[in-house]
């Protein structure tokens, strides 16, 4: 059952929250304007007609780099963030599909995991060997010049998935192609995805939930394979058992977008998702975005 | 000896030396090395409220001026991984916090930046820390998501120029680096100066925080350390990891508490303690050159004595030269 006057209680919180400058920060100590929160409460409030989702798109459109992409807060360096793609997921859903959401679709084109490059294949092919993947299948990196992990490539493929919702260029094709393999190459061996890798040193490591959840809703419309059903079981079975308002959160999202039962963890977030308890706007976005998911749609799910 | 190769041998003298010299010069901008440094290692066999007292004994022996300083703990609390100790314990810490407010702090506030997790929350809850720190009223910053300040680096090992870093750490009079005893498999060993990756922000440079292993992680805990240096040391090393650290070892208890007022000189003793020889450190090895000490001669041991284990802790095959015996 969803709690209407939490949701309510939510978008409010969230507006208290929005920078004077407009934005978001993360914390409510922090007047340090982000590009995470600001994003994430444009896609909670995309149905809000205050003045403060305006703010925020002005601020959006404000802050973005001369190369197309985003910085990570107010006052970043401007070779661009991990997470240019919650912008243009941001202006694609608040149907700003504007120059700046194109120049931010080329930015990421352009953006590759270093392994990409023909003599780190080959580094770490021959002689940087302890980490399980194949350097051929390759992403986005969290920052220009290192390796492409599973966060940035998930919001990356959402991202072009959203823009180009058919008749997708080739270029954007062999990058959402590229994307997809790579998730599947690094998946955990007993199901999900960890930071990025699924094994080093031979030993296994543990899957996270909102990696596996943005992971599972990035690969949203691909044919289902083995690697999908473990991570879509995983992530079932180990939220139920997770008490932290932001994993829960992400975890609806994705189980929503496959037509798993949510129900029970909606109202589990429900009773966590105490306005007055969760300062952090990243995460009151979050969780807004997840219980809203029932009501208004599903702002991540995508199709192939 | 003609004209033509009198020149052209100075031609490759002149280029040799533009390109050997930046090697040469020192990579620090002056030497913050105390004269001596203090350590103590105090015996613990178990978390449990009898670590405040134990920690307190401690502590007096540095004699620290506290009064009136705002203390930032940064415990290492790197990923939840069910099953196994990755993470400095949350009674540690909270004894810790006390221990400052008994000596008189202005404030104590715990911070931290986990480098795997990106769910600050869930470790929080799932370690034990949300309770703990609650119970004691302990602020807690989560310094992936800080305001971020830009700073230009002090030593250049990375060559990255300037880092991001968390206001919170570097509005703090003094901070304490609480790391967990780890073995690492990138690093040989992850102790009080690698800790401090968790004041690298996930927000800036990801999770993990690729660019410090693209640009060296020996480098990066030097350029680091020398930019936002620590004041003190508590190394949980009451249950240690040995192996595939930092998050897919073995427990191997240690029984002990390392407290020091250097850094280096903490992370040499944990070295010793788990069998290591401190000096194949490559980043001991370099720091001991301007941030601190590493010798036993320039270290004055205030309670209990390094003893190398029988048995080195393991390591992976990389590390194995580390292991002292």
């Amino acid at each position: 059952m969803i709690d209407m006057a939490l949701r309510t209680e939510l978008k409010s919180a969230l507006i208290k929250q929005e920078l004077s400058g407009g934005g978001w920060s993360y914390g409510s100590t922090v007047g340090q304007a982000a590009l995470e929160p600001t994003c994430l409460s444009l896609l909670a409030l995309r149905w809000d007609s205050g003045p403060g989702r305006s703010r925020g798109l002005e601020l959006l459109l404000g802050m973005q780099n001369p190369n197309g992409s985003w910085p990570a807060f107010s006052g970043d360096d401007s070779d661009g963030s991990g997470l240019t793609a919650l912008a243009v997921i941001a202006l694609v859903n608040s149907g700003e599909m504007v120059l700046q959401t194109e120049r931010g679709l080329e930015w990421l084109l352009s953006s590759k995991g270093r392994e990409s490059h023909w003599l780190w294949r080959w580094k770490f092919r021959t002689t940087d060997t302890h980490v399980r993947f194949d350097p051929n299948k390759f992403g986005w990196p969290w920052q220009t010049g290192t390796c492409s992990w599973v966060i940035p490539t998930a919001l990356s493929m959402i991202a072009l998935k959203q823009a180009f919702v058919c008749c997708k260029p080739d270029r954007v094709s062999f990058r959402i192609r590229c994307g997809k393999e790579m998730l599947l190459d690094r998946a955990c061996p007993g199901g999900g995805w960890n930071a990025g890798n699924g094994v080093v040193y031979g030993v296994p490591l543990s899957p996270h939930l909102d990696a596996t959840a943005i992971a599972l809703l990035a690969l949203g419309g691909e044919r289902r394979n083995d690697a999908i059903a473990s991570a879509l079981d995983w992530l079932e079975r180990t939220a139920e058992t997770r008490s932290a308002p932001w994993s829960l959160a992400w975890s609806i999202l994705a189980l929503d977008a496959y037509g798993r039962p949510v129900e029970a963890l909606v109202d589990r977030l429900c009773a966590l998702g105490d306005p007055g308890l969760l300062a952090d706007s990243t995460t009151l976005a979050a969780v807004s975005l997840a219980i809203d998911c029932l009501v208004q749609g599903n702002v991540f799910k995508v199709i192939a | 000896m003609t004209r033509r190769s009198l020149l052209a041998g100075s031609f490759g003298l002149a280029a040799g030396a533009a390109t050997a010299v930046p090697f040469l010069l020192p990579k620090y901008d002056r030497v913050r090395r105390p004269a001596r440094s203090r350590v103590a290692i105090v015996r613990a066999d178990e978390y449990s409220e009898r670590l405040e007292g134990t920690l307190m004994s401690a502590l007096r022996l540095f004699y620290l001026n506290i009064a009136g300083k705002s203390v930032l703990l940064k415990p290492n609390l790197v990923d939840f991984v069910p099953g196994v100790n990755v993470n400095t314990h949350p009674v540690l810490v909270s004894a810790a916090a006390e221990c400052f407010r008994r000596l008189g702090a202005r404030s104590v506030t715990v911070a931290e930046g986990p480098g795997h997790q990106r769910d600050t929350q869930l470790v929080l809850f799932e370690s034990g820390f949300q309770n703990e720190l609650a119970k004691q009223h302990i602020p807690f910053v989560d310094l992936n998501r800080d305001e971020l300040v830009k700073i230009k680096l002090c030593t250049n090992y990375t060559g990255l120029g300037h880092l991001f870093l968390p206001r919170t750490v570097l509005s703090h009079d003094f901070i304490v680096s609480m790391p967990k005893v780890k073995t690492h498999h990138w690093s040989g060993v992850t102790l009080s100066m690698k800790n401090m990756f968790g004041a690298v922000p996930g927000t800036k440079y990801g999770w993990p925080k690729n660019i410090l292993h693209w640009s060296g992680i020996q480098q990066s805990i030097l350029d680091i350390c020398a930019t936002a240096p620590i004041h003190f040391v508590i190394a949980d090393g009451i249950v240690a990891m040995e192996g595939n650290g930092p998050l897919a070892g073995t427990s191997r208890p240690l029984h002990s508490i390392v407290l020091s007022d250097d850094p280096v000189a903490a992370d040499a003793t944990c070295a010793r303690l788990m069998g290591f020889k401190p000096e194949g450190i490559p980043y001991i090895y370099e720091a001991v050159k301007f941030l601190g000490n590493a010798s036993t001669k320039l270290i004055d041991q205030l309670a209990g004595q390094v003893t190398a284990p029988d048995i080195p802790f393991k390591v992976v095959p990389e590390f194995e030269y580390l292991r002292a015996s």
